[in-house]
């Protein structure tokens, strides 16, 4: 192989390098953070009526793992394997700002939803599943 | 045979009264366990899980060949000629009662299923097992050659209903016994029209989302119920054991299995298995199924 040739594909590997790169920052900086959620008054009161249940948490990390963890990840850090394929960020659970949120906002997002983040109601037709997810969410706190 | 049923009922009650769902500090409202299988399907077997109310599910069952017929030359059957595959849509119409219909290869089977969830065991033991019915009705598509020289129509049709009894006995642990009934409008004249069969299946969950699962289906010999004067001979069909993985999301559920069976429908299975896992006679296999709620 000649030294003309060697240069091109050295080229060649920089640009495919600078696109590959170029386009990793994109992909995540195309995702928008969710708009502030507007949570009906009698939701945000709400308690959740299993707190402290263990069986409850033990049945919450099951619920997560199946319904929540392809978008939020396993510890809640909103790096599931079908984050980046979403238009809004999931949200990181870990945050005190998310936990900052009432056990009735929480159920609110969970049971009822918007856009993306699709209420569970219907799969979930359980209430005390979806406070058990509750429960879990509380744990996933740093 | 009497024996090995004996077992099973005496195996299932010893566990029944060995595993509490919850201890009697824990008081809470009476309400059906949660989750008692991963899926309405385990390989070939309904089991006694019925989705939401109107919640559609499409579902995908495939089989390859033989493992054991030409070895590596096939792949293990992956290449092999003759597999079957099954697509069926279902639907839950009101809580606890599905429809279903389907198109299987084999045989060019249509198929319409109905499956009634009668009573879900409940969290306080209140109800400690969950039963539920099933109905399979099936029309053979083949040609009219088929159906041999006096062809009627009716001589497509097969039947199968089954009952089931399941009990989730812990978190990770869920086991069902059926009984059944087949019947065939026509059959080899080797054949019974009529089959009893039992069942036992089973699902071990190892993480929030993966099990293990096995299924091991007998079709009787009940000479009493015999059309042929030496039903113990090599026309009875065979038992059909499965075993494999299974992991689930909220929308999907994905199980992968060794099976014996190349039928993937239930009269098929109890009526014209005559393959024999004694002797290595698996197959892979694979369902998928996906549900949307409206």
């Amino acid at each position: 192989m000649n030294k003309v040739n060697v240069n091109k594909l050295i080229r060649f590997f920089t640009l495919v390098l600078f696109i590959g790169t170029l386009t990793a920052f994109m992909i995540p900086q195309n995702q928008k953070k969710g708009a502030k959620w507007v949570i009906p008054e009698k939701y945000k009161k709400m308690e959740n009526p299993y707190k402290g249940n263990k069986r409850d948490l033990k049945l919450g990390r099951m619920l997560y793992s199946k319904y929540c963890k392809s978008c939020h990840g396993s510890k809640g850090l909103g790096d599931g394997s079908k984050a980046l394929q979403l238009k809004t960020l999931p949200g990181n659970f870990s945050t005190a700002e998310f936990q900052a949120y009432t056990d009735g906002e929480m159920y609110y997002m969970t049971a009822v939803g918007r856009d993306e983040m699709k209420g569970y109601s219907k799969k979930i037709p359980d209430e005390e599943n979806i406070w058990a997810i509750i429960s879990y969410l509380r744990t996933l706190k740093k | 045979m009497k024996k090995l049923i004996l077992n099973f009922l005496l195996i299932f009650f010893i566990l029944s009264t060995g595993f509490a769902q919850e201890s009697p500090k824990e008081k809470k409202k009476d309400k059906p366990v949660n989750f008692p299988w991963d899926s309405e399907l385990l390989i070939d077997n309904q089991t006694t899980l019925s989705p939401p109310a109107k919640t559609l599910e499409c579902i995908i069952q495939h089989r390859f060949g033989l493992v054991n017929q030409k070895g590596i030359s096939d792949l293990y059957g992956i290449y092999a000629p003759g597999t079957n595959i099954r697509i069926g849509i279902n639907y839950t119409l009101v809580k606890n009662l599905t429809i279903g219909y389907g198109l299987t290869k084999k045989n060019m089977y249509n198929d319409f299923q109905a499956k009634w969830v009668i009573l879900e065991q409940t969290n306080s033991d209140h109800i400690p097992v969950a039963v539920a019915l099933f109905g399979d009705f099936a029309i053979d598509g083949r040609s009219n050659t088929a159906f041999g020289t006096n062809y009627k129509f009716n001589n497509r049709y097969s039947y199968f209903s089954q009952l089931i009894v399941s009990r989730k006995f812990s978190d990770w642990l869920s086991l069902e016994f059926t009984g059944s009934f087949t019947h065939y409008n026509m059959v080899a004249s080797t054949n019974n029209h009529d089959n009893i069969g039992v069942g036992m299946n089973g699902q071990i969950k190892f993480s929030p989302q993966s099990s293990i699962i096995f299924q091991y289906d007998i079709p009787l010999k009940i000479q009493g119920i015999s059309e042929q004067s030496d039903f113990t001979a090599n026309n009875a069909a065979k038992a059909n054991f499965a075993f494999g993985y299974q992991v689930e999301t909220s929308g999907h559920s994905f199980q992968i299995y060794f099976t014996t069976a190349d039928g993937i429908l239930p009269q098929d299975i109890y009526m014209n298995n005559y393959n024999d896992w004694t002797k290595g006679d698996f197959m892979l296999g694979f369902t998928i199924t996906r549900l949307w709620n409206f």
